[in-house]
């Protein structure tokens, strides 16, 4: 069952007074449970399609079904409802909240939903803390921790209203190789724990190997889908 | 419910944060803010006291709640003068229908007539009291009293009131040498110099004993009148119901002396006036060396300080008015008093010099200083030249076109409380009411009748008589007329008794209140049981009045008080336009501050929005900083106001350095009180200015979209 169905969908950006194309007729099933990885050189449209994907921004032609909503239907206020309850994101910088401590950072999309006591939250932000290796961290300010772990906080942060999808841009870009590789383990290890759906976008061969399919994009058209045998790449990754 | 105050911690975490992440930019806001609170603290609070100690002295010195005067005057009444001088204003013809018209008023307390205008005052001069005291001991002397003591007295008045004219004639010379003797007064002026040269002779005094009241008779006729020193002053006064003029204005006491009897016609002396205009010109600049330094701070010392070093150097300049008062004996005893208390050094000195030491004044014997003037000297001296006990002959001219004058006695001085030194109230004087219409030549009801029944009936020679009297009281010969009475004066200052003949008598010749109420008054004061309904009871007030026909203006006291009530209106507007030229100013820099706050935190709200905040989450998060620090610094911005206003008070307050400022001070210094309304009212201004600011720049982030927090590709 599909959780993102994308049909022939086509954006176009007005720059100035001329139209640029970013995607076109592209067509798209992601499947619950994927670790799915797209690719592709820069501006290609890989960005597009993550933000169609995202509920950030709306197709210019075509369909977006985000688990099971028509989302060029739905008001700017529902999309962001959507975007609070059912999808996570990850940036390519990071994107935490400066003045907030990395408790709170993660903590701050719960209490955007509201709904849960503050025992529960903050049981459910320290055991996901803890699960991405940083609850010794909760205190300290994003300021306070190197790259690698800012980004864990992201994810962390991504994770911890328990979404039915994670969108990253470039997760790794911003990091070092191995760093890279230790946060694409620990989307994979999230990923296969509680099967939440993985789309992240890279350009880096490497970390597109440990995905379970990898979708290839160029000038704004799907070029390509092909399954990763994920397991083996991963163990080959370490 | 819990999820949702928690969301509202966060935004003011995330608010209190951000301010402490951008301290500069927190702090110049801050700064703004904080001032702007200050500001509006401090000015209200001083303005909402200058308002009070405005309506103190206002309401309780002359102008009640609310005024009435007719409304055909051609000007609107200035209770304390306008800048040309006294209002024009109609008569109120008869004030007891206007008395028992808004006696009725619900709210209305008492109902006080009034005119106030200005007057001529002969105020006599050092010859009058040394001839005054001269005939004094030519009486005694003609009554057979030969003792040694009533001689030597005789003597040294003889020779004080010879070297006075000796003076003045020398005064005359020099005047005389300037004046244009071809003139059509040139006759008259030669017989005063013949006189005057006749009355310093040797011969003159040679003879003097022969016949003395001959000699006093011309002394006094012809000479006194010629030293023009001194000779009258302008008075500013309210001719009132004296009675309940003190009960209406309950500030108003006697400083000195007594109240005018009921009934009885008499003159209060205002206390600041006295000090300014009539006492001798070196016990009023003591006074003002002695409040320069016990309030001000000042001290002699200072070289800088010119006009107390003025002060000085005049007092020791000027003694002569001191040694023109006394005669040989008094001058004897100053001398022998001061040699004892200015110690060794003034050992062989006489008086002139003794006086000059006396004022040789610095910041180690000021005050010993002060305290031998007083004690020593002072008993000698007339400190005022017009006194309590005093009969004083006012003059002023009448609507006639005539001047017309009244005697009445200076029954005391007349002050204000808490504004004793206030230049504005302390100035006027009080007035019976029948005196002042005397002055003012207004006939009462039953005159004027009677008059236009004649004018009716046989007309010219009656009014011509009237006329001719009004002319030969007021008009003719003032000058002699003058000298007389201030004779008169003097003599019953020194001796304590009353001049002789009860048709000279101004004590003796009393009124009925209902004569006192039935006849004209310029205006009336009204005084309210309860102050804070004064507007509504204007408006009652005046649809009464005009029920009544009574023809009357009715004004607040505001209103009445002219340029000195505009004076606060307009530092209000100062104020106000300030503090909206401050906040204008403000709101631009905390805009501008903020839109460039925002812009650096586009990344941030975008973040925000991708993860799923509302817009409206956004514009709160934004509005909720420039609240904080709205609130922040506002509160302390109202707390060093309020600590600013707590320190001025407890300093003393902000000294009146002038009249005008002990008038709106209503005291000697501004104790300004901090009002809750103000510190609220600065709080509200601050955070909506705060808010307005940071609307704008809350505008834009709201705008931000989810986009721009995902990193371009390229």
């Amino acid at each position: 069952m599909s959780i993102v169905s994308i049909r022939n969908v086509s954006k176009d950006y007005m720059l100035g007074k001329t139209v640029v194309p970013a995607l076109r007729g592209v067509s798209l099933e992601i499947e619950k449970g994927e670790f799915l990885s797209l690719a592709g050189p820069s501006g290609s449209g890989k960005t597009t399609l993550l933000n169609l994907v995202g509920c950030v921004d709306t197709p210019t032609a075509g369909t977006v079904v985000v688990d099971g909503r028509d989302t060029s239907r739905l008001s700017e206020r529902a999309l962001t409802e959507l975007r609070l309850r059912t999808i996570g994101f990850i940036f390519q910088s990071f994107n935490l909240v400066q003045v907030l401590s990395v408790f709170q950072n993660v903590e701050f999309p719960l209490l955007l939903q509201g709904g849960l006591g503050r025992r529960e939250r903050r049981d459910r932000v320290l055991a996901l803390l803890d699960a991405v290796g940083i609850g010794s961290h909760a205190r300290h300010r994003p300021s306070e921790l190197s790259g690698g772990q800012r980004q864990r906080v992201a994810v962390a942060r991504a994770l911890v209203t328990r979404p039915a999808l994670v969108l990253a841009d470039e997760p790794t870009a911003n990091l070092d190789s191995k760093t890279g590789a230790n946060l694409i383990d620990l989307m994979k290890e999230m990923n296969r724990r509680d099967g939440t759906t993985f789309v992240f976008s890279t350009h880096d061969p490497k970390v597109m190997s440990h995905a379970s399919a990898i979708v290839r994009i160029a000038d704004g058209q799907l070029v390509g889908r092909e399954a990763v045998g994920g397991d083996a790449a991963a163990a080959e990754g370490r | 419910m819990s999820a949702r105050t928690d969301a509202l911690r966060v935004l003011l975490r995330i608010a209190f944060r951000n301010l402490a992440a951008a301290r500069v930019r927190t702090a110049i806001i801050g700064a703004i803010v904080l001032g702007g609170a200050f500001l509006v603290v401090l000015g209200s609070s001083l303005m909402d006291s200058i308002d009070r100690g405005m309506r103190t002295s206002i309401q309780g010195s002359l102008g009640g709640q609310l005024q009435v005067y007719s409304a055909a005057s051609k000007d609107p009444l200035e209770l304390y003068g306008g800048l040309r001088g006294e209002p024009q204003l109609e008569p109120i013809e008869d004030f007891s229908r206007v008395k028992e018209v808004l006696s009725r008023v619900p709210n209305v307390k008492a109902v006080v007539p009034m005119g106030i205008d200005q007057a001529m005052v002969a105020t006599g001069n050092v010859i009058d009291v040394a001839l005054e005291r001269l005939r004094a001991d030519v009486r005694r002397l003609e009554e057979g009293d030969r003792s040694p003591e009533a001689l030597r007295g005789y003597e040294a008045r003889k020779a004080h009131v010879r070297r006075l004219v000796g003076l003045l004639r020398d005064e005359l010379g020099q005047a005389l040498a300037i004046v244009d003797l071809e003139g059509r007064e040139a006759e008259e002026r030669r017989r005063e110099w013949a006189d005057l040269t006749n009355a310093a002779s040797d011969g003159f005094w040679a003879g003097f004993d022969g016949d003395r009241y001959g000699h006093l008779e011309l002394l006094e006729n012809r000479i006194a009148r010629l030293s023009m020193d001194g000779s009258f002053t302008f008075i500013r006064y309210v001719g009132t119901d004296p009675d309940a003029f003190f009960r209406a204005f309950e500030l108003a006491q006697v400083a000195k002396g007594e109240m005018i009897p009921k009934g009885h016609r008499g003159i209060l002396v205002g206390k600041q006036y006295a000090e300014e205009w009539l006492k001798l010109k070196n016990a009023r600049r003591l006074d003002l060396i002695k409040d320069a330094r016990d309030r001000r701070g000042r001290r002699l010392a200072d070289a800088k300080d010119e006009e107390l070093q003025r002060w000085v150097r005049e007092n020791q300049r000027g003694t002569k008015d001191i040694l023109q008062q006394l005669d040989p004996l008094q001058a004897e005893e100053a001398a022998r008093r001061l040699r004892a208390a200015l110690g060794s050094e003034a050992a062989g000195e006489d008086l002139p010099a003794l006086l000059a030491r006396l004022f040789r004044v610095d910041d180690a014997n000021f005050d010993a200083r002060y305290r031998i003037f007083y004690d020593q000297l002072a008993p000698l001296l007339r400190l005022y030249l017009i006194d309590v006990g005093d009969t004083i002959t006012i003059k002023a001219p009448a609507k006639s076109g005539y001047f017309n004058s009244v005697n009445v006695k200076v029954y005391g001085f007349i002050q204000f409380r808490q504004i004793e030194r206030s230049g504005i109230a302390g100035m006027t004087s009080v007035l019976d009411l029948l005196s002042f219409r005397d002055l003012y030549g207004y006939m009462t009801k039953e005159r004027a009748a009677e008059i236009a029944r004649l004018k009716g009936a046989v007309g010219a020679k009656e009014l011509a008589r009237e006329d001719a009297e009004a002319a030969l009281f007021g008009g003719g010969g003032p000058l002699e007329g003058r000298a007389a009475t201030a004779r008169i004066d003097e003599r019953s200052l020194l001796e304590g008794a009353r001049a002789p003949g009860p048709a000279q008598d101004p004590a003796a010749r009393t009124y009925t209140q209902e004569e006192l109420d039935r006849g004209v008054a310029l205006n009336a004061a009204l005084v309210l049981h309860d102050p804070a309904k004064l507007e509504a009871t204007r408006r009652d007030v005046q649809a009464a009045a005009d029920r009544a026909g009574l023809g009357l203006r009715v004004v607040d006291w505001h209103a009445a008080s002219g340029v000195v009530g505009q004076f606060v209106t307009t530092l209000r507007i100062v104020l106000y336009v300030s503090l909206l030229v401050f906040f204008g100013v403000a709101l631009v820099i905390v805009n501008n501050a903020m839109v460039m706050a925002t812009l650096q935190r586009v990344t941030e709200i975008g973040t925000m929005r991708a993860i799923g905040a509302q817009r409206r989450f956004v514009l709160v998060m934004l509005l909720v900083e420039t609240a904080t620090v709205g609130l922040a610094f506002g509160l302390a911005g109202a707390a060093l106001g309020g600590a600013a206003v707590w320190l001025v008070r407890a300093a003393g307050g902000i000294p009146a350095t002038n009249d005008m400022l002990n008038f709106l001070f209503a005291g000697p210094a501004l104790r300004p009180v901090l009002g809750g309304a103000s510190v609220v009212v600065s709080l509200v201004i601050v955070v909506v200015v705060s808010v307005l600011s940071g609307l704008y720049p809350a505008l834009l982030a709201m705008r931000v979209t989810p986009v721009e927090a995902m990193a371009t590709e390229d």
